[in-house]
């Protein structure tokens, strides 16, 4: 049977091109593994930076509170700190930001600040972190979140917190992707259906082909046991 | 100069309604020895600054200590989960949550490390932060005629670090991620230095490596062995699961001030 954070963390990976400067920040085990993998398989050269600093880190021994801590750090071959991932992304050069949020409409508008109004919020959430200025100038914002249901893809958003370059949004049911300014379905999970997509989704599902993902394959399982022995990638699930 | 003292007399300088710049990020090397003494101190309407905070933040929301936060997120990550003290802090109306990106926290503190008003930054202005918070503006390249979001300059009263080392005068280094620190040591009017050891004095002068943040912004170094606790402190220990979690389960300023008690640490 295939789990969904494995179906996730892999879809993510095969979206790292080889070469690329890849960031992603806090509260990210998800993509920070995804990294890992896709540098351990098809994408050697993709550039790994994180919010500590440490360029490229070689088999980092991951740590379940954090993914933004000193193991990024330790076996780092260069520091480009938080700030200079920033300054790389306003000049253009920053390929790929992996981020996130609690609200996405289908012109890939992501919400992360409040549910309610700004200043009296029925709901404080935790803040859009990078993305406000990482979405509108990386060559491509790559989303992920772990919740797919209508409250989550919605056509009205509480908030704007950011808009601009998403290129791709993967959840645990399917993998969208942003075509002429809207969301389009690329690919369903192969222990989904485009009913349960559609039926989770609130706003109308389009589409060209309605393909399933590739399963993870034997070899993506075996790297991904070794990078993430402890099984972080499944946290949000748990 | 000796600037060693007590926790309680560093903490003590802080007046009611300061800017405050805390250093870490979310439970990495944040000063929670500091943030504790602020909260036993009992202060009010601090207005404080981070790029992306959790324990510190929660528990000063806890303690009513807090007026605003400027921060580009707060949680404790993903295992540890929402800072609920926070958040409820902010629903209730006594906590004001001025949200940036994290980029703009950096910026605003640039801009007040190079004494300059403002700080032009890209691709906010398509975001609704730019246009519900009074401390983002338009701005208009002088040069090319583009538009931009400004950021307006932060010059925090005091910064409050936690770093592996430091002599008694002040100068320190940090061992690991630096985070947003040093920029802080530099935006903010003055230092606020908790360390894990007091090396002593010429130790920077006879070593290779040189400190990170020097003594003249410095007016106070505390002895904190265990100075990040329960949060982590890169090189010497990893977060304290179960003080973590007797802190999420706290329910008023009250709860708080008996866990902590009067004088030592938890």
């Amino acid at each position: 049977m295939i789990r969904p954070c494995d179906m996730m963390t892999v879809s993510l990976a095969r979206l790292i091109r080889d070469g690329e400067t890849v960031f992603h920040g806090v509260s990210s085990h998800m993509p920070m593994i995804a990294v890992l993998l896709a540098k351990k398989l098809h994408a050697p050269n993709a550039v790994h930076l994180n919010i500590p600093g440490g360029v490229d880190p070689a088999e980092p021994e991951l740590q379940s509170w954090t993914s933004a801590g000193g193991e990024l750090w330790q076996t780092a071959c260069a520091a480009l700190p938080l700030q200079e991932v920033f300054d790389l992304s306003m000049r253009g050069g920053l390929d790929v930001a992996f981020l996130s949020g609690v609200q996405f409409d289908q012109h890939g508008r992501v919400n992360a600040s409040v549910i309610g109004d700004y200043h009296r919020p029925k709901v404080r959430l935790p803040g859009g972190a990078g993305s406000a200025v990482l979405i509108p100038t990386a060559k491509r914002a790559i989303l992920w979140r772990t919740k797919h249901d209508k409250r989550t893809f919605t056509e009205k958003l509480d908030f704007v917190t950011a808009q601009g370059h998403v290129s791709d949004i993967v959840t645990p049911l399917c993998c969208f992707t942003m075509h002429e300014g809207e969301l389009i379905l690329k690919s369903i999970h192969p222990y989904s259906s485009l009913e349960e997509v559609a039926a989770n989704t609130g706003f109308p599902i389009r589409y060209f082909s309605a393909d399933f993902t590739p399963e993870p394959t034997a070899e993506e399982m075996r790297a991904l046991r070794e990078i993430d022995p402890r099984d972080l990638r499944n946290l949000e699930f748990r | 100069m000796d600037k060693l003292c007590s926790i309680r007399e560093a903490i003590g300088s802080v007046p009611d309604g300061a800017m405050i710049a805390l250093g870490g990020n979310t439970l990495n090397r944040a000063p929670m020895e500091a943030v504790l003494e602020i909260v036993r101190q009992g202060k009010k309407h601090l207005r404080l600054i981070k790029t992306a905070g959790g324990l510190d933040v929660d528990l000063l929301s806890l303690g009513e200590c807090l007026d605003s936060v400027d921060a580009g997120f707060i949680s404790m990550e993903t295992e540890y989960g929402l800072a609920q003290h926070y958040r409820r802090a902010v629903q209730s109306g006594s906590v004001r949550a001025n949200e940036h990106a994290c980029y703009t926290v950096i910026s605003a503190l640039r801009a007040g490390a190079y004494g300059i008003p403002f700080m032009p930054v890209r691709g906010l202005q398509i975001s609704d932060l730019r246009k519900v918070n009074d401390y983002f503006a338009d701005v208009k390249d002088p040069f090319g005629g583009e538009t931009l979001a400004a950021v307006k300059a932060l010059r925090p009263d005091v910064a409050v670090i936690h770093v592996q080392q430091a002599d008694a005068r002040g100068n320190a280094v940090i061992d690991g991620p630096k985070y947003d620190d040093i920029l802080m040591s530099r935006a903010a009017k003055r230092v606020i230095l908790t360390a894990e050891t007091i090396v002593g004095d010429g130790f920077f002068s006879r070593n290779e490596v040189k400190a990170d943040i020097p003594h003249f912004m410095v007016s106070h170094v505390v002895r904190a062995r265990l100075g990040a606790f329960p949060g982590s402190c890169f090189g010497a220990y990893g977060p304290d699961d179960r003080t973590i979690r007797k802190y999420a389960e706290l329910e008023n300023a009250d709860g708080l001030r008996a866990m902590i008690g009067e004088g030592g640490g938890v």
